[in-house]
């Protein structure tokens, strides 16, 4: 029986991962390995006066303390990502005695054992030059910078404070979101050996070709020369796109000890070494007529990043463009603190800024004594109203009305505090979801043996995704095969590059460039070609230049698609349904049910599609009531760098998780349809939850997450 | 950082004279290539652990928690490290047929105590134990580096009679943080298995 697009499948790299067979980067065994320790900062802001190394050193089985005083110069200035380079942060540990942020890199020690590189970390002194640290928003000593100075574009259209001003009925409040970690339960390990000149890692990456490109570029060695293998990813969430300075560090220090190193950094250091959300403060104005349709629309945001790099999360290019809506402005500021530099999170625009939206929406139809997913019916468009331009499909009133059907919706009671079960008040709450669908260049090569069975090869990743099954199931399609005939190779970056697992882009991409190959393979058997049939396929979505290819090959994206670019607005929808319980006396919530409505095109593989929308809905209530990272302002530390105090969802506090799926089919945003949902099921999660809490008790949350004391009355 | 403590009262020193020496002494089947480790003198024991039916001779460090000398001199990869800390679960093993977290266990203090890891885990006809199978038709995993953890875990809960309810299911699985978010799913697993897995 053939397998194709939709097929109800086990994942196809499943048996792997339950019998322990799947190998992620550190249980690969390299023979004479030495282990590395990182020492971290203790300072945020300063200088490093001096090292007092003697006692590290005698530690038995010690083969090198690295610091700046003995790698500078060794990892050369990349760009930032954002620039077109390919580093998460520009700040150079070892290269300096500058210290930009707390937690970073400050020595590398290198011993025959892991336990004799921990020893001697630990009893290496650093000492320090400290100067006070502006750990975040409120703090002296920061620097607020509009992103329109920075490249960045603020959406607007027509004229939003007259209108506002004008309007009828209106709301305007002010939200904050938490600083956020991923926290992929693998941690962030490196395994660098060196081989004839030739360098190989091993690393978590949803990026293997720009993995081998920047690190190159970092030490200034051909492309040709490294080996990227990231078969395997323990989670990524974002946190393994653009590279992080660790890594050139561990190659450097493997080649200098002619020996390969193993780096297994703790987990409080990957709240150091790697990016993370940055906390952002937002302000919202809605006005609208009595009947409901909106007036205006005002999205101000501010986050929080580093120093020297312009990370910007900016969510108002989507929040300005989901509701038919005339008159729209919208301003993103940056403000520079002694932090490390933030980057993507799952969902990163949209998660906090349309907890913002989404909430304001929820104010305006109790300002509008409207029921709230009637507002959002009463507001939904088919053209995005900044440009302009036609959604290439778009069905959130058939997900808010799907949604609605299966909750119960009709039976809520609208009025705050007027639904509760014995000594626990019960609210309901809805929001919207979208994520944009990217599309980008990519490349495949597809193999047809005789025997029927079939090889995929492209240097996509599979970050817990999905992606393998997805991937396979695209060749069954394209070749009419069963998908146990068919073996899918990804994540090593001498395979034909593919994008960053990023932006939900790889379903997409890859299957369009897959099918592309099965096609001349069909067209090569019927015209008689016999043996093994080994076809090599690029796809250049529409509207990206045809050197997106050459560019691809030197670890470059191109993303295509999404909400700003091209002649239509490509995105996925989705309309969440929550219940909360807040306790009468303890305060506590409790959400026992959740319900999320999903129209994000062709469905490639229905199992995994419903993991992946399961595990973001339950990222949203993460969102929502648990995680934060604490920042200590007067050291600008991070103080809860830990699995027991970040707070992350476990199994006791999620009930019942449901998915549905609609169909959407979508001939316009590409050859096949395909949308992504990898990011698609946390956004508006968050918003859902805080308008249901205001539901259950009468109390607003504006600020996440939401804690008891936020509902003692 | 929680470094484990050093553990007293272990007599047995083996003394190494320096440089490198294969951890592996005899007695073992492992198919991994195992890495030269050096151990160093004064912090180096010999030991033996019985890890899925077989002994491992190992000279380790006195340090050298049971998750790293599964991970590190055995090749025993299938346990994973998420924090080191004791927080996470990805590093559960069975330790005498109870569920203990390998990062938080010395090896010096193992003993012979029997340990049960992933690779040694299998049903009645040598192919996937029912717990496996179920989390791979239940979809309980995404990226799978909490799985190993979560089904050793899971066989423990079922094992220890708490798989009579979802509720139930939950509370004790809570131990393994799965960041990908596979709990329904993973609750869903442990209710397909459960009939059959032998109690006690
Ligand atoms: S690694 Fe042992 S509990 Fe996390
Ligand atoms: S499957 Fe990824 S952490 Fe559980």
């Amino acid at each position: 029986m053939p397998d194709g697009f939709g097929t109800d499948h086990q994942r196809i790299d499943g048996r792997a991962k339950v019998t322990g067979g799947a190998r992620y980067a550190s249980d690969v065994v390299v023979g004479n390995v030495a282990h590395a320790w990182l020492v971290t900062s203790a300072i945020a802001r300063g200088r490093i006066t001096g090292f007092e190394d003697a006692e590290a050193r005698a530690v038995p089985g010690v083969l090198e303390v690295f610091t700046h005083r003995n790698m500078q110069g060794a990892v050369a200035e990349t760009e930032f990502f954002a620039k077109g380079g390919y580093v998460g942060s520009t700040i150079r540990p070892l290269e300096s005695d500058q210290v930009w942020h707390a937690g970073q890199i400050v020595a590398l020690v290198v011993a025959d054992t892991l336990e004799a590189a921990r020893e001697a970390a630990q009893r290496l002194r650093v000492r320090y030059a400290e100067e006070a640290p502006a750990a975040g928003f409120d703090a002296a000593g920061v620097e607020v910078v509009a992103a329109s100075d920075a490249g960045f574009e603020d959406a607007g259209v027509g004229d939003a404070d007259s209108a506002f001003a004008a309007a009828a009925v209106k709301v305007e409040a002010s939200y904050s979101t938490p600083t956020q970690h991923h926290n992929p339960i693998e941690l962030f390990t490196t395994t660098a050996s060196w081989a004839g000149g030739k360098l190989t890692l091993h690393e978590g990456s949803q990026f293997v070709h720009g993995l081998k490109h920047g690190i190159a570029a970092q030490l200034r060695i051909d492309p040709a020369d490294v080996h990227v293998v990231s078969p395997f990813i323990g989670g990524a969430f974002g946190a393994r796109g653009s590279i992080t300075q660790r890594t050139a560090l561990v190659a450097e220090a493997a080649r200098r000890l002619g020996r390969p190193v193993k780096l297994v950094p703790t987990r409080a250091q990957g709240f150091t070494i790697a990016t993370y959300r940055a906390e952002t403060r937002q302000q919202v104005k809605l006005a609208a007529s009595r009947d409901g349709r909106l007036q205006a629309l005002v999205h101000e945001g501010w986050e929080v990043t580093s120093r020297p790099d312009a990370y910007k999360v900016g969510g108002t290019a989507t929040t300005s463009r989901i509701y038919a809506c005339p008159n729209v402005r919208t301003k993103v500021h940056m403000v520079h603190a002694d932090r490390n530099t933030p980057g993507f999170m799952r969902s990163p625009p949209e998660l906090p800024y349309m907890f913002a939206l989404e909430s304001a929406m929820d104010e305006l139809a109790y300002a509008l004594d409207m029921d709230p997913v009637q507002l959002r019916r009463i507001n939904d468009t088919q053209r995005e109203p900044i440009k302009g331009l036609p959604y290439s499909s778009r069905n959130l009133v058939g997900c808010l009305d799907a949604g609605a059907r299966a909750f119960g919706w009709e039976r809520r009671s609208p009025a705050p505090r007027s639904m509760r079960d014995g000594e626990w008040q019960v609210g309901w709450g809805v929001a919207t979801s979208i994520y944009p669908a990217h599309i980008g260049t990519a490349t495949a090569r597809v193999t047809l043996l005789p025997d029927g069975r079939a090889r995929v090869q492209t240097a996509a990743h599979d970050v817990g995704t999905g992606a393998y099954t997805a991937i396979g199931l695209a060749a069954a399609e394209g070749l009419g095969l069963a998908l146990e005939r068919i073996v899918v190779e990804l994540g090593d970056s001498d395979l034909p590059p593919a994008p960053v697992a990023g932006g939900s882009n790889t379903t997409a991409s890859v299957c369009n460039v897959v099918i592309k190959a099965c096609e001349e393979i069909r067209a090569r058997r019927a015209q008689g070609q016999q043996g093994a049939i080994e076809v090599y396929a690029e796809n250049v979505p529409e509207g990206l230049p045809p050197d997106s290819i050459g560019k691809l090959y030197q670890g470059r994206n191109a993303l295509g698609g999404g909400l700003e670019g091209g002649k239509q607005a490509m995105a996925a929808f989705g309309a969440i349904f929550l219940e909360v319980r807040v306790h009468d006396r303890t305060r506590e919530v409790r959400v026992p049910r959740v319900l999320g409505a999903f129209a994000a095109g062709r469905i490639v593989s229905p199992r995994q599609a419903r993991s992946q929308l399961t595990g973001g809905l339950i990222w949203g209530i993460g969102a929502a009531l648990h995680e934060q990272t604490e920042i200590d302002p007067r050291s600008a530390r991070y103080m809860n760098d830990n699995m027991a105090e970040y707070l992350v969802p476990v199994n006791a506090d999620i009930r019942q998780v449901e998915v549905l799926l609609l169909d959407e089919q979508d001939t316009q945003a590409n050859p096949l349809g395909i949308k992504g949902i990898g990011e698609l099921g946390n956004v508006g999660t968050n918003a859902a939850l805080a308008n249901a809490v205001f539901h259950a008790t009468g109390t607003r949350p504006r600020d996440l997450p939401v804690r008891i004391e936020h509902l003692m009355a | 950082m929680t470094a484990p403590a050093e553990s007293g009262g272990l007599e047995r020193r083996f003394l190494l004279g320096g440089g490198a020496m294969l951890p592996l002494l005899a007695g073992t089947a492992t198919a991994q290539p195992t890495p030269a480790t050096p151990a160093h003198e004064g912090r180096s024991m010999e030991m033996t652990l019985q890890v899925n039916g077989q002994a491992h001779r190992l000279a380790l460090d006195s340090r050298t928690t049971l998750l790293d000398a599964l991970r590190e001199h055995m090749g025993l990869t299938g346990s994973k490290k998420g924090c080191d800390q004791g927080q996470c679960g990805a590093c559960t093993v069975l330790l005498d047929g109870r569920p203990v977290l390998a990062c938080l266990t010395l090896a010096a203090g193992v003993g012979t105590r029997p340990v049960i890891t992933i690779e040694g885990l299998h049903g009645r006809d040598g192919g996937l134990h029912p717990m496996q199978q179920a989390f791979l038709d239940q979809d309980a995993f995404q990226c799978g580096y909490c799985t190993p953890g979560q089904i050793i875990s899971a066989v423990a809960c079922v094992r220890q009679g708490h798989a009579g309810s979802a509720e139930e299911i939950r509370e004790f699985m809570s131990g393994n943080l799965c960041r990908c978010a596979a709990y329904p799913q993973i609750v869903a697993a442990v209710q397909q298995a459960a009939p059959l897995v032998e109690q006690g």
